[in-house]
């Protein structure tokens, strides 16, 4: 490349980097997130590509689903919903999130997957004073004065089906799950419910075993431990195509007769398509299941399945959740709908009437304290589903 | 040592082994006689992977016609791309991996697009789904039968390039693609040629390979991944490097894995290291494209 033509290039990116400057602050000025003509502008965050697609899909369809519901309208006023992608992660999801925050200007941020992107995108919410009624993923915070989660917390749907396990499984448990934070935080939450509860692990050094991710594709190896092991019973958790192969692999080998406990990702939504019979009779835990009977689960079911293929997941719910819990936010807040008062209106909404069960945020953590379901994978028609077979725990806070 | 807990992760590494073979074997006759360095190589298995996902109905006659279909798509996939790297063809390995790089990375997303963000499910054909006993343990029935079928399909491999003049032609290019074209055999007919087989080759294996490695967009990379360390083990062109190559990556990946998992994380990368760093041309000896 010649000199002159460096050069050039150079000064074109000088002068776009002037324009991007200048461009800032002109859009710094687009008046209040929620007017007084009675809309509301809304941001919605989720992959809706890369890995976590699937879910991301979900949780945007869920929130539009009740939107449709209710004539487009939370609080009373029109929503204007801007829906932007959170890609793979933190490195595509925090610019996201600026231009919602930043040139959007709206006045509740929703959504996001994974729990990286959260923690990233967390200090643009503290400067930008804007609240976060987040849908799926929960990472450790310090700060939760503007966070608030309508799924769970990581570590919950083991501590919830720890005592279930101790008291159903004659003999030792073996756990075994993906080596990543998602996956600690699961495993951990039921051993040491489980340890409380009195229950050994099967695990030669008393420790869960944790499989490479994603790297891991092939479990047999992990299988002729879990055999040699003498184990009664196996909990684990794994979640996209790692659990589609997990499922598929232990149906045709040797452990295919020991029980399997898992996390109810293991077998929502979409991998229990890919994963068919190979999933039957599987247990797991989760705050979810699209054949509870309430009213609010029937409405969401069938409204759900007039749009959609299959039945809802536990993403979806928590999605139509959010914006439950924004609709009596905005409304609480009044007419002057700014973003402080409908944060400090989500600290006062008490129960939440939804598709799960009622539950509500703990004061604390700001994630709900919630009933939590032992499923089974049974036949449902011509379909396999998660069928509820008992409670488990309440847990949360 | 007790032995009765790892027999299992050693069968299985060699399913597993044959498999990469299988798939690694297109890339093999890409880069040694082509000098192509086709990144693109784990979509064309990822096409065969679709096809049997979307083809198969747990008859024996769906796994017939995913078969025909799978080899059809991946072949023209793999002679696509010779006619993209047409014009490239001269320049370094780094244009070519760019132009490949380009066609995975679109293939990928066109792959997504038409058949969804999800891993879809792959019904084998019922005879074979289920599980049998292997010196006492139960092993699944269908990567039993897979091992078969990879052999034979290795020893094929083996007589086509040792014995019938196609193969010849692709070793006389190997060793001096000049020669070749002098004696009138154009060199971008070979390339296209060599190509497309190795499409064919990744589509059989995807195809065949998919209740193993199933299709989904994580797979063209896990592939291309597991392939480029079993083409840099074997020692770049070498059939028989290939395949102890594709065998170890078994091994290491299974029974590697079961006895000691703490390192499952880099144990195919240190192997890799150890083996380059003790006999930097790989497994193979001297002997080049046999």
């Amino acid at each position: 490349m010649s000199l002159t033509l460096t050069r050039r290039s150079r000064a074109r990116t000088a002068a776009l980097l002037a324009l991007v400057l200048l461009a800032a602050p002109a859009c710094a000025d687009d008046g209040p997130a929620a007017g007084p003509g009675g809309t509301v502008k809304i941001g919605l965050l989720a992959s809706l590509s890369g890995t976590y697609q699937s879910v991301g899909k979900d949780i945007r369809d869920g929130f539009q689903l009740y939107l449709s519901a209710h004539d487009g309208k939370l609080g009373g006023r029109t929503v204007e919903l801007v829906v932007a992608d959170e890609g793979n992660g933190a490195a595509t999801a925090v610019p996201a999130a600026t231009k919602l925050l930043k040139q959007d200007r709206v006045a509740a941020l929703t959504g996001i997957v994974g729990g990286g992107s959260v923690a990233a995108v967390q200090p643009l919410l503290t400067e930008s004073k804007v609240p976060f009624v987040g849908s799926n993923g929960r990472p450790e915070l310090k700060d939760v004065s503007r966070v608030w989660h309508t799924s769970y917390l990581s570590d919950e749907p083991g501590e919830a089906i720890a005592a279930h396990v101790r008291e159903d499984v004659k003999g030792s448990v073996y756990a075994i799950g993906p080596d990543y934070q998602g996956g600690w935080d699961e495993l951990r939450g039921f051993t040491e419910a489980y340890a409380k509860a009195g229950g050994k692990l099967a695990n030669p050094d008393g420790k869960t075993t944790f499989t490479p991710f994603p790297a891991t594709t092939n479990f047999t190896p992990y299988f002729a431990r879990i055999k040699a092991s003498g184990a009664d019973a196996v909990y684990t958790f794994y979640a996209g195509s790692a659990a589609v192969d997990f499922v598929k692999q232990y149906a045709r080998s040797e452990i295919r007769d020991v029980p399997l406990y898992a996390a109810g990702f293991l077998t929502e939504g979409g991998v229990l398509d890919a994963q068919g019979d190979a999933a039957r009779d599987i247990y797991s835990v989760l705050n979810y299941s699209p054949d509870l009977d309430n009213a609010e689960n029937r409405a969401f079911v069938a409204a759900w399945k007039a749009e959609h293929d299959g039945s809802p997941t536990t993403y979806a719910m928590a999605s139509y959740d959010a914006a439950a819990v924004l609709d009596r936010a905005i409304a609480a807040a009044g007419d002057d709908a700014t973003p402080e008062r409908i944060n400090a209106a989500i600290g006062q909404l008490g129960q939440i009437a939804s598709p799960r069960g009622t539950w509500q945020f703990s004061p604390t953590t700001h994630a709900p304290v919630q009933k939590w379901y032992l499923r089974q994978v049974r036949p449902d028609g011509r379909a396999l589903s998660n069928t509820v077979v008992g409670d488990l725990a309440t847990v949360g806070g | 040592m007790p032995v009765d807990p790892y027999v299992v992760p050693a069968v299985d590494g060699v399913a597993y082994g044959l498999l990469v073979f299988v798939a690694a074997s297109g890339l093999v006759l890409c880069f040694g006689v082509a000098g192509i360095l086709n990144l693109a190589h784990g979509t064309l298995f990822a096409i065969g992977g679709y096809t049997a996902a979307a083809l198969l109905d747990g008859g024996w006659a769906s796994l017939a016609l995913a078969l025909a279909v799978g080899v059809l798509a991946a072949t023209a996939a793999g002679a696509l791309v010779a006619v993209l790297l047409t014009r490239v063809a001269a320049a370094g390995h780094l244009t070519q991996a760019l132009v490949t790089f380009g066609v995975a990375l679109a293939g990928g997303s066109l792959l997504v697009a038409a058949f969804g963000p999800d891993d879809p499910p792959v019904r084998v054909p019922a005879a074979l789904d289920g599980s049998v006993a292997v010196a006492g343990h139960r092993y699944a029935a269908y990567r039993l039968v897979f091992i078969l079928v990879a052999a034979v399909l290795a020893g094929l491999l083996h007589l086509v390039v040792r014995r019938t003049r196609a193969g010849m032609l692709v070793r006389a290019a190997v060793d001096d693609a000049e020669m070749v074209a002098t004696l009138g055999v154009s060199p971008a007919v070979v390339r296209f040629g060599v190509l497309a087989a190795a499409g064919a080759l990744a589509g059989a294996a995807g195809v065949l390979g998919a209740p193993i490695i199933g299709p989904g967009p994580g797979t063209a990379d896990a592939v291309l991944l597991l392939s480029l360390v079993v083409v840099v083990l074997g020692g770049l062109g070498s059939m028989t490097g290939t395949l102890l190559a594709a065998l170890a990556v078994g091994q290491i990946q299974t029974l590697g894995v079961a006895l000691v998992p703490s390192a499952a994380p880099f144990l195919l990368f240190a192997a890799m290291a150890v083996v380059l760093a003790v006999r930097a041309r790989g497994l193979a000896t001297a002997r080049r494209a046999t």
